[in-house]
């Protein structure tokens, strides 16, 4: 990867994605040059796994509805990247590339078996949509994204947010996760019933991060829900940001 | 091949569906629910693609399978992962009662409907084939296994009525467990019949009608049986029309005689009540028959639409309105770069049939209000607000009318999906109950957008088109979904209203739209646009064709869900998610190749041109002809009758004690529906999707501690710190007593929500603005209704002239009545008058926005305003009146309690009440200093809630409720402690400030003559403590913080 490209960051849009926006400004203020691009014209480019390490060195999922989240959430969108794409994402991390799902695209990346293929993600417990903010605390130090960061606040806004992991595995995979340094990020309490609270997933190089809550909807202080309690705070930045400017770091180092 | 699919959770797992119905059938059949043992949910699909067993196979295994999670069922087409059986019986196996007694109850779309599932499975399927499947087919439907050995088909067959299913746009299937054991269900031919497939019909044909010699009983018969919802005046109008020689001759030239079925149907839609507004365009008589003669109100109204609404605007005139009442939705600037628009619609008639197809229709489709104004805005923001019937009414529920709760859990539903699945926050909105809309719930649904005010080398907001430019139809396809929708609410409900009126929404067809539609207009590709809605193409290249002067309309190659539809179909079609486009012929190949590579469907339909007609064309045939003048501006114009009679009676008031009855007073009407809590609801909208939320629906120190806010903020720019407030007044309560009160209310407390939360007002540069939708019962023939019309416009127009707000867009709905039978005997419901005003304003700089929400103990508590509060016509007389409806008494007999408290008297002394009176001057003046345009404290205020339902104690509790603090309030000496308390009014505010900056603040009231009260202080207890003094020293009442916040919460009641 060339210096010059370093901190170039892939933000796919298209097909009912709808944080593309907020996502993008967030790798903007943490100092990504962004590029928001339609999942088609990357597929109709054709835009092998070797061009995408060559330009970029951040790829994001952002969250949203792809395909209106019909017969599960994300795994339409799983299929048409790896069916249209065929990025092998462990790859990409290896050579350096981080990779964020955030929600829906955290859905996805389930769905293409990078955490795992003994683990899924389903509706929530009380079997119906959730727009809460929850306190989430970072697990381990093997993420990257999260390094440094304490627990904070952010917003969960999903119906399908629960992880679920194969019930005859699950001693094993609560290991592997546990070697690893896996499970990343915790909820406080559990809004939606997920397993062992698990709020986010990275993979085993800690460069693939996955969560549901939204951290690209806290970077600015003024999004929080009781920021008019401490209005001296205003115009600072939202604790949501650092999870971007550890990957802006990380991007950097790794050149 | 055709396959049938069944994909159920695994047994060790939860399985939320079925939890989900089985609490339906435990609030709304509790007899039922306790025979009810066990189930489980089961999503079922039907496919047929044309491919081989082997690629089925594996297809069907990436599409469906979830290994971890699922069991999945395809006959004998999978080996199923499942038990011994490997089939159903492996989860019946799981039922905890053996042997168990099981029953299937399944589903599926009827013929025609919408089924978006379907339409994604065809997607899945060729991305995993790698290749486009020509003439596929899918439906999806769910099943749910239940066990219990005391369920009849009876219970069944009422849950499958009452909750399971909405036999308009589904069908129902029950299965014994026979049936469900045996494996039948998956044989190819009985898959084949359950695929819904409509048929192809004939070819398609146009039907005639020769006007000559028509009698007037033969033109009324013709609009009854094709639903034309004409009147009288109208179809002679039309009749002279076509048997005028100068028509007979022009219509010859293009081979066409009689008026064809397609013509009778495009003037239907473009006068429909609907699209032409004539109630709202007629020429009212107004008498005033009582003694205190409003002298505002004209005796000969020209048009209620041009002398209040539009006056309003015209006496405001603001520089900063750049497009109002011509577009989609009305348009204003914003900052130099950006405008912002607004438009709020109401979709009564289809969400009384299908909620959630209601609501969802509703949202989607006032998005591409937004969407089509101008040369394109983007949605930015949602606000929604419902009307709807208690969900506890027990009696019997109206003919075809579906039950309150269904209502209410349908629309929320449409919310779910028509604003979470488009990315648009959902940032206000309100639910109110009554009575009232049991026959007919109301369905406010509002977007707000962002529109740069130059776009591709444009100017934005105007709209052009020059002859020669291509029709273009982008988005979903046409099918018989929403036929009539224009015509259908422009009638009252009825037994025999369509079901092909109802439609279904496609929210990720129309993402893909949006998003393409969003590039385009930066690419220059198009010149304008506008949404089809109501009356589908007719009345999209109907309106647009004014622009050029004519259009040719060839819906040969429209692109269709089915085959078969006839012309005069295809033109008035509503089915959703499609746009009209004026596109420039050099960009046409442009334009429909990024349309492809963005997964958008396009026809092009023809031409605009100058040829002074909207013609349609179909098959190389003239199937229409009119002349543009005529369809615009031929419909005869309604003239009506009003006279107002003054307010029916006025309540009677009687002393009581405070201390004795206050405290059960105060919580009674914390839970009252329309009061408490409606966290449940907002929670399941997505308030802040876009990253720009600013001040939530709740203020949320932590979860599960909430008070609402009074209206929503958004930072619509990353890179400004601007901001903009939406929020909304609706008072219905008052209409009974009169509508003109009822208007002004409603104006007065969209202003003081937007204004609690920081929006500026009162500066030259200040954009507040409001948008008016009226809902009313039909005031045709009904002289007492229209002047309640004539009232609430005139009473919008005078409050927001004295405010100086101009009306920016707006909508009305005047067929809001159930005609039908309640247990077999007629019955007529009319809505309430309903009035929705809603707010959008900016915020100068967001890091000085406010929240309702009480801060630190030991601050003090103010009443801001002229608190001249009074209980007649408030929350308190409609909970009076509601008690003795329940009784039986007569509502005319209600009494009132009054107490004016002095330190001399033992107990108070009857007051004399009076209706709340408006005082705009002193409102000015208060508003202004809240919005910034006089004084500089504003910013020392720590909280800012207004007083509306339920009065100032009403507010103060709410204050308190997020942060668990209490409120030590002493009742000022003199004032009658029940209207203070309990009382509601105009201008009032609840405000809180710390000790020291509140000396600073009354200062600064007292220079600029604003009225305030001292009420009390924030206390760290959690506890109301109300305290006043009488002949027999301290009185005071205290209510915990527990007790407040169940009844405010009201859990069990909602869900």
């Amino acid at each position: 990867m060339s210096p010059r490209l370093a901190a170039r960051a892939l933000v796919l849009t298209g097909d009912g994605i709808n944080c593309e926006v907020e996502t993008a400004d967030a790798l903007r203020l943490a100092g990504f040059k962004t590029d928001i691009r339609h999942l088609n014209d990357v597929i109709a480019e054709n835009f092998p796994l070797d061009a995408l390490s060559e330009y970029y060195s951040l790829l994001a999922l952002p969250g949203g509805f792809s395909f209106g989240d019909d017969l599960a959430s994300g795994r339409v969108l799983a299929l048409k990247i790896q069916h249209g794409l065929k990025w092998n994402l462990a790859t990409f991390s290896e050579r350096g590339g981080l990779v964020i799902g955030i929600c829906n695209g955290f859905q996805a990346l389930i769905r293409m078996g990078v955490f795992g293929k003994d683990l899924t993600i389903s509706q929530n417990e009380q079997g119906k949509f959730v727009d809460q903010w929850t306190r989430v605390t970072p697990q381990g130090n093997k993420c990257v994204w999260l390094k440094g960061v304490g627990t904070i606040d952010l917003p969960i806004r999903h119906g399908e947010g629960r992880i679920v992991l194969s019930s005859a595995t699950k001693i094993e995979t609560l290991n592997r996760f546990e070697r690893h340094g896996q499970i990343c990020l915790k909820y406080e309490t559990n809004p939606n019933g997920s397993e062992e609270r698990i709020a986010g997933l990275s993979d085993i190089t800690g460069r693939i991060f996955g969560l549901m809550p939204h951290p690209e909807a806290f970077v600015r202080w003024t999004a929080h829900p009781d920021w008019t309690a401490y209005p001296d705070r205003a115009s600072s930045p939202g604790q949501g940001l650092m999870v971007f400017e550890n990957a802006y770091k990380a991007a950097r180092d790794s050149n | 091949m055709f396959v049938r699919v069944e994909v159920a959770v695994r047994p060790e797992f939860t399985d939320p569906g079925i939890k989900t119905f089985l609490r339906k059938v435990e609030l709304v059949h509790p007899e039922i629910y306790r025979k009810l043992r066990w189930g489980r949910w089961i999503d079922v699909y039907w496919i047929d693609i044309d491919s081989t067993r082997e690629r089925m196979i594996s297809a069907i295994s990436e599409v469906f399978q979830d290994k971890v999670l699922n069991w999945l069922f395809t006959g004998n087409l999978i080996p199923s992962a499942a038990g011994s059986h490997g089939n159903i019986e492996d989860l019946m196996e799981h039922a905890p009662e053996r042997p168990g007694v099981f029953w299937g109850l399944e589903k599926r779309y009827r013929t025609g409907v919408t089924d978006n599932v379907g339409r994604t499975i065809i997607e899945a399927f060729e991305i995993v084939l790698g290749e486009k499947v020509k003439s596929a087919h899918a439906s999806s439907g769910s099943m749910i296994l239940i066990e219990g050995p005391k369920l009849t088909e009876d219970d069944l067959s009422l849950l499958a009525r009452d909750l399971f299913c909405n036999e308009l746009i589904e069908s129902w299937t029950l299965l014994s467990e026979d049936e469900l054991r045996k494996s039948g269900r998956f044989y190819p031919d009985q898959v084949k019949r359950q695929i819904a497939r409509p048929e192809n019909k004939a070819r398609a044909h146009v039907e005639i009608f020769n006007f000559e010699r028509m009698t007037e009983k033969q033109l009324d018969d013709l609009s009854f049986t094709r639903l034309l919802a004409l009147n009288n005046k109208e179809m002679k109008a039309i009749q002279n029309y076509f048997v005028n020689p100068e028509t007979q001759a022009g219509r010859k030239e293009l081979g066409l005689n009689f008026a064809t079925d397609v013509e009778l149907e495009v003037l239907a839609q473009t006068w429909s009540e609907h699209c032409k507004h004539k109630i709202f365009a007629a020429k009212i008589d107004y008498k005033d028959s009582t003694k205190e003669k409003k002298k505002n109100i004209p005796t000969v109204i020209d048009g209620l639409f041009k002398s209040a609404i539009v006056a309003a605007t015209e006496k405001t005139k603001r520089p900063w309105l750049i497009s109002v009442f011509d577009d989609n939705a009305g348009i204003i600037g914003f900052d130099e770069e950006d405008a912002v628009c607004i438009k709020v619609e109401t979709h009564n008639s289809p969400s009384a049939l299908d909620p959630y197809g209601g609501s969802l229709t509703g949202i989607v489709g006032v998005n591409r209000d937004i969407l089509g104004v101008g040369r394109g805005a983007k949605p930015i923001f949602n606000t929604d607000v419902f009307c709807v019937a208690p969900l506890d009414y027990t009696k019997t529920i109206p003919d075809r009318i579906l039950h309150p709760r269904r209502i209410l859990e349908g629309l929320r539903r449409g919310v779910e999906h028509g604003g979470n699945k488009s990315g648009i926050p959902t940032v206000n909105g309100a639910v109110l109950f009554d009575n009232s809309y049991l026959g007919k719930p109301l369905v406010f649904c509002g977007t707000g957008g962002i529109i740069p005010r130059m776009t591709a080398g444009q100017v934005s907001h105007k709209k052009e088109i020059i002859p020669g430019d291509a029709i273009v139809m982008i988005g979903g396809r046409i099918g018989k979904d929403g036929i009539h929708g224009a015509t259908f609410s422009s009638m009252a409900m009825d037994e025999f209203s369509p079901q092909s009126a109802v439609q279904l929404g496609d929210p990720i067809t129309q993402k893909r739209m949006s998003d393409f539609l969003l590039e385009a207009r930066e690419l220059g590709l198009f010149r304008t646009l506008t949404d089809n809605g109501a009356g589908g193409l007719s009345s999209s290249v109907g309106e647009l064709a004014r622009l050029s002067g004519g259009a040719r309309l060839d819906v040969t190659n429209a692109k269709t869900k089915y085959m078969g539809l006839k012309p005069y179909e295809l033109v008035v079609s509503e089915s959703q998610e499609r746009m009209t486009l004026a596109v420039p012929q050099e960009r046409l190949d442009y334009f429909l190749a990024f349309a492809e590579r963005r997964g958008v469907e396009v026809s092009v339909l023809g031409e605009f041109n100058a040829s002074g007609r909207f013609d349609v064309v179909f098959d190389n045939k003239y199937v229409a002809s009119l002349n543009l003048e005529f369809l615009h501006k031929g419909c005869p114009r309604l003239e009506l009758k009003a006279e107002w009679t003054g307010i029916k009676w006025n309540p009677g008031f009687v002393e009581i004690s405070y201390d004795t009855e206050a405290r059960k007073r105060i919580l009674e009407i914390l839970t009252r529906p329309n009061i408490a809590s409606k966290e449940w609801l907002i929670r399941q909208y997505d308030h802040e999707v876009q990253g720009t939320s600013v001040i939530k629906p709740l203020q949320t120190p932590s979860p599960g501690m909430t008070t609402p806010n009074d209206a929503g903020v958004i930072k619509p720019k990353s890179s400004s710190w601007m901001g903009l407030a939406v929020g909304c007044g609706i008072n219905p309560k008052l209409s009974e007593f009169d509508t003109y009160l009822m208007a002004q209310s409603a104006v007065d407390e969209a202003l003081r929500n937007i204004l609690c939360v920081g929006a500026e007002y009162g500066t030259d540069d200040s954009i507040v603005s409001m948008c008016d939708n009226f809902c009313w019962p039909d005031p045709i023939n009904d002289t007492y209704k229209t002047a309640q019309l004539v009232r609430a416009g005139f009473g919008v127009h005078d409050a927001c002239v004295a405010l100086g707000i101009p009306l920016i867009s707006g909508k009305d709905s005047m067929k809001n009545d159930y005609h039908g039978k309640i247990g077999g005997q007629s019955a007529k419901i009319s809505v309430a008058p309903t009035l929705l005003m809603t707010a959008m304003a900016r915020v100068s700089d967001i890091r000085n926005c406010r929240t309702a929400d009480f801060k630190v103990p030991g601050d003090r508590i103010y009443l801001l305003g002229p608190g001249n509060m009074s209980l007649m016509g408030s929350e308190y007389q409609v909970m009076q009146m509601d008690r003795l409806k329940e009784r039986g008494g007569d509502v005319a007999q209600v009494a009132l309690p009054s107490s004016v408290i002095t330190s001399q008297n033992p107990t108070g002394v009857l007051g004399k009440p009076e209706w709340p009176k408006p005082n705009w001057e002193l409102a000015k003046r208060l508003y202004a200093w809240i919005g910034g345009a006089m004084g500089k404290k504003q910013t020392l205020l720590r909280s800012m809630h207004d007083v509306s339902e339920g009065g100032s104690i009403i507010s103060i509790i709410e204050s308190m409720l997020a942060r668990k603090l209490g409120a030590q309030i002493l009742v000022p000496e003199g004032t009658d402690i029940w209207a203070f308390t309990l009382g509601e009014g105009f201008h009032s505010f609840i405000v809180s400030a710390g000790d020291s900056e509140s000396q600073i603040l009354e200062a600064e009231w007292k220079e600029y003559q604003i009225p305030f009260t001292r009420v009390g202080a924030v206390t760290g207890t959690g506890d109301l403590d109300i305290r006043w003094y009488t002949g027999d020293g301290e009185k005071k009442i205290v209510i915990s913080y527990p007790e407040m916040l169940a009844a405010w919460r009201k859990d069990g009641y909602w869900e």
